[in-house]
């Protein structure tokens, strides 16, 4: 999914496993050695189930911008302006205003120069036509576990990935996703 | 025919000291260290040590003895300001002389003869130019710097010039102490009774070599006067400074920008052209009200490029910027000697450690120094139990070290993703109505599923004590999150949003 020189924006509802999506692109990145950053407008990461992901936090650098959504932006200009980081990740959380035209290509180029690859999550698309690939993730059941009657365990979220654009030949279409708790 | 002086200049650091306050050259002088908790003699002149004063000595110690005894303090400046005196005067007699140690200098005195005359010449010559710059030194000519410098260290004449082919019998006489050996080997030649380098000499190579190994073997050569290290000819070291001064004030840090990059354009070249990288910078502004505005910029990695240079520098004039307008500009860096790195041919390619550095000084500048870096999970039970470390990628193929989780949920399916938790920072209090112990609304919304408790405790063996029981949650408006209920507090907390 994360294609080098490209934007690729994951929307979704929250719960619906845009997060893991991501986390587990950075897990994907990181543990072939290659280097990652996560520019998380809310501090929202957790270290812990990031690692249980798969994600190798010495290679990831984590910018917390506090809820500032400005600062998360500018943030990402400047990484995807730098060489060798393979994979930018900007968490906007909740917050979706869409970037104007300018901005959002202003990212694309840098990231065609760059070769990193720029992942958006957010409730909304962001970065409009400057996107090579709009993946929306909806829930569809969640699965719980126990020993006995009452469940004691979260085990699975079921969910799909549905492709809401998509620049190079890549058809539209719906993936299957599933997360473990 | 090769022939070496060395200039010898006696307890040294004391030397620096009285050469900067000459009338302390009169009585016992004691130069201490500033290591805590009791300051020790570090070194002493000629007059202190017939006192009795030794290094070593607690500075209580050393006036009991010496009543009349001046201390200084250490100051390395002092040391290093004497110690480029000396080899500077020793460069005015030979081009060719190596930095051996503090107050000893080999000079390489061959072909002297005809331009300053013969060998007892060259030695007054060496030891006017070394009292010239404020040291009492001695001076010895022979064959090898090791005779030079054995005899210098041991002789009592100002002077001392060794016939060709005669080392051995110079140094015969001299005390095994000279060599400075360690004081395992020291004790075990004075066991077998060797006392001077005549008597090590006596002694027959092989079975010094196999008795004490390769220490005695360079002991034994030592002592015969042979050269062991090659000779490193010292350079006066170059002055990494560029200034430029300004008919007109610059009041706009854009203004003072361009300057800048043009002074450490400047800088940058001269040290590219020298193979050297600056490992830090002073940026001294020269201010229109008089004064100056001195400004320290540490770089994260060696770099001989100006643009990084720039923006760091840049950015440190942001955080600190002049009072005045500035009248002239001037950049100074320490340079050191770098090795190109070699990837690996199947390694990712990483950010360059130069843009890097620039990028995470202007990360920290937006975001605030405290919110960037790499994460690392703490040892610890505790929830969200983590810290931001700098942020420093291996720079091997090998991975960084995974941290297991405290309690490993099971193995997942083949290939399934994690679900990734969205923390709640500070955890948000809410209402929570419960049907038992279960959580039935939280926020007023309807819990339709739930699995829990997950009871965790830890730290009661101190303040920060937490008990606590975890609840995963599906609220009625499709949100996945994690309750915490604080079996301490009786308060429901919402954790986290599984998305």
């Amino acid at each position: 999914m994360v294609v080098p020189g490209t934007i690729t924006e994951i929307v979704g509802r929250l719960s619906s496993g845009r997060t893991s999506l991501l986390v587990a692109c950075l897990g994907e990145v990181t543990g072939r050695g290659a280097v990652a950053a996560l520019v998380d407008a809310d501090g929202a990461l957790d270290p812990a189930s990031a690692a249980r992901a798969g994600v190798d936090l010495a290679r990831l650098l984590w910018v917390r911008c506090g809820g500032r959504r400005d600062v998360a932006l500018r943030a990402a200009d400047l990484l995807v302006r730098c060489q060798g980081f393979a994979l930018v990740g900007l968490d906007l959380g909740e917050t979706a205003t869409p970037l104007s035209h300018a901005a959002a290509f202003r990212l694309r180029f840098a990231v065609e120069r760059t070769a990193s690859a720029l992942v958006v999550v957010g409730r909304g698309r962001v970065t409009g036509p400057a996107a090579s690939l709009v993946v929306e993730t909806v829930r569809d059941r969640l699965e719980w576990a126990g020993p006995g009657p009452v469940p004691t365990r979260l085990a699975h979220v079921r969910a799909h990935a549905r492709v809401l654009r998509a620049r190079a030949a890549r058809g539209a279409g719906a993936a299957p996703l599933g997360f473990c708790a | 025919m090769s022939r070496f002086a060395c200039v010898w200049v006696d307890d040294f650091t004391a030397a620096a000291a009285a050469r900067c306050e000459p009338a302390l050259r009169a009585g016992p002088l004691a130069v201490l260290g500033l290591a805590a908790p009791v300051p020790r003699v570090l070194d002493a002149n000629a007059a202190a040590r017939e006192a009795s004063v030794r290094p070593g000595m607690t500075e209580t110690e050393a006036r009991a003895r010496c009543p009349a005894l001046v201390t200084r303090p250490w100051a390395e400046a002092r040391v290093t300001s004497g110690r480029h005196a000396l080899l500077e005067a020793a460069s005015s007699v030979s081009p060719r002389i190596e930095d051996w140690a503090p107050g000893v200098v080999h000079v390489d005195a061959a072909g002297l003869a005809r331009l300053v005359g013969d060998p007892a010449v060259v030695g007054r010559r060496l030891l006017n130019r070394a009292r010239a710059v404020g040291f009492a030194a001695r001076v010895a000519l022979a064959d090898s710097r090791t005779t030079a410098r054995l005899v210098a260290a041991s002789a009592r004449a100002a002077v001392t010039v060794v016939p060709p082919g005669r080392a051995r019998e110079a140094l015969a006489g001299a005390p095994l102490a000279v060599l400075g050996l360690d004081a395992d080997l020291a004790a075990t030649l004075a066991r077998w009774g060797v006392a001077t380098l005549g008597e090590l000499a006596a002694l027959p190579r092989d079975g010094l070599g196999t008795r004490l190994g390769p220490a005695g073997l360079r002991a034994y050569d030592l002592a015969l006067g042979r050269d062991h290290d090659p000779f490193v000819p010292w350079a006066p070291p170059p002055f990494w400074e560029e200034a430029q001064g300004l008919d007109w004030e610059l009041d706009s840090l854009t203004a003072l920008s361009a300057v800048l990059e043009v002074v450490l354009g400047r800088l940058c070249a001269r040290l590219a052209a020298a193979h050297l990288a600056a490992d830090a910078l002073e940026v001294t502004l020269e201010l229109a009200r008089g004064g100056h505005h001195a400004l320290g910029v540490a770089l994260a990695t060696p770099l001989s490029e100006p643009a990084p240079m720039l923006t760091l520098v840049t950015l440190a004039l942001e955080a600190r910027p002049p009072g005045a307008p500035v009248t002239r500009v001037a950049a100074r860096a320490r340079p050191v000697a770098v090795c190109a790195g070699q990837a690996g041919l199947w390694q990712p390619p990483a950010p360059p450690q130069r843009e890097l550095a620039a990028v995470l000084a202007r990360l920290a500048a937006l975001a605030g120094p405290g919110n960037v870096g790499a994460a690392r999970v703490e040892d610890s039970h505790r929830p969200d139990a983590h810290a931001l470390v700098p942020f420093a990628p291996p720079e091997d193929g090998i991975l960084g070290e995974r941290v297991a989780c405290q309690d490993p949920p099971p193995a997942p399916a083949e290939g399934a993703p994690r679900l990734a938790l969205r923390r709640v920072r500070p955890p948000r209090r809410v209402d929570v109505e419960t049907d038992g112990e279960q959580p039935a609304r939280a926020d007023g919304r309807r819990v339709v599923a739930r699995a829990g408790p997950w009871r965790g405790s830890g730290e009661w063996w101190d303040t920060g004590v937490w008990a606590r029981d975890e609840w995963d949650a599906a609220l009625g408006d499709g949100t996945l999150c994690r309750l915490a209920h604080d079996r301490r507090t009786g308060e429901w907390y919402l954790d986290g949003v599984y998305d």
